[in-house]
């Protein structure tokens, strides 16, 4: 699993590569945290690079999300791949999230 | 071609790696749709890590047996371990209708595996727990 980090305009952009699943999400979750400290309140996840995400990794997009609505902030994610969509689907999260197909759109709403 | 394949791995988190490349060997071996790699994997990487994270009080290590048999088109799985008795097939589904504030943390590994496979079973025999998991291809 790898990030890279970018601001634009108002929001910080998260491009998460490779995997997210039990042995690494607590990775993930402390590069979260690091950012809602540096005072982060609009994220978005670009997940074009994400190819697995188990309940593990789930779990943290939740929290994330619970996090930012607290700080009445804004979390996008977008350009989620099939298997990941599908994913999202199956467990109800394709209704919690706001999920954009590029990641011009995500930074445009 | 030999359609039964045993695998044991031990009560920690860093031998799902493991796991998850002799998966795809066997993918590939038994020329399975490709695209059931990854869902096999989040399948076993959630009843596995299950068994390794709340299973053991001890802190001893311990095996557990994952065998895959593939008979007719159905692919089954069992997992075994000698842990406390826990049947994951009693845990509540999750209300997917609730707003992200009100989701509860957790509780998704066993939905997602109900949702993937075909049958999900268990039962306790001989002090061990057997989850068994099956799929039509």
């Amino acid at each position: 699993m790898n990030f890279t980090k970018e601001k634009i305009n108002d929001f910080c952009v998260l491009k998460i590569e490779g995997r997210i699943d039990t042995t690494n999400f607590n990775s993930f979750e402390a590069e979260i945290n690091l950012l809602f400290n540096s005072g982060e309140k609009n994220i978005i996840f670009n997940c074009s690079g994400l190819n697995y995400i188990s309940s593990s990794g789930l779990r943290v997009f939740l929290i994330t999300q619970k996090k930012s609505i607290s700080l009445n902030g804004k979390l996008h994610l977008c350009c989620l791949q099939p298997a990941i969509k599908e994913i999202f689907d199956i467990s109800g999260f394709s209704t919690i999230f706001k999920i954009f197909d590029s990641e011009e759109e995500a930074l445009d709403s | 071609m030999n359609t039964k394949e045993n695998i044991v791995i031990t009560n920690n988190v860093d031998e799902l790696p493991i796991l998850a490349r002799r998966i795809e060997e066997l993918v590939e071996r038994w020329e399975l749709p490709i695209d059931l790699t990854s869902s096999l994997n989040l399948v076993m990487e959630e009843a596995v890590s299950n068994v390794i994270f709340y299973a053991f009080k001890d802190n001893e290590k311990h095996e557990i047996n994952i065998s895959f048999s593939l008979e007719n088109k159905t692919l089954t799985v069992e997992i075994t371990d000698d842990g406390i008795e826990f049947d994951p097939t009693l845990r509540k589904k999750p209300d997917l209708t609730l707003p992200a504030e009100e989701r509860p943390i957790g509780g998704l590994g066993i939905f997602l595996i109900s949702k993937i496979m075909n049958i999900v079973k268990y039962k306790r025999l001989n002090n061990q727990n057997i989850l068994t998991l099956i799929k039509t291809i």
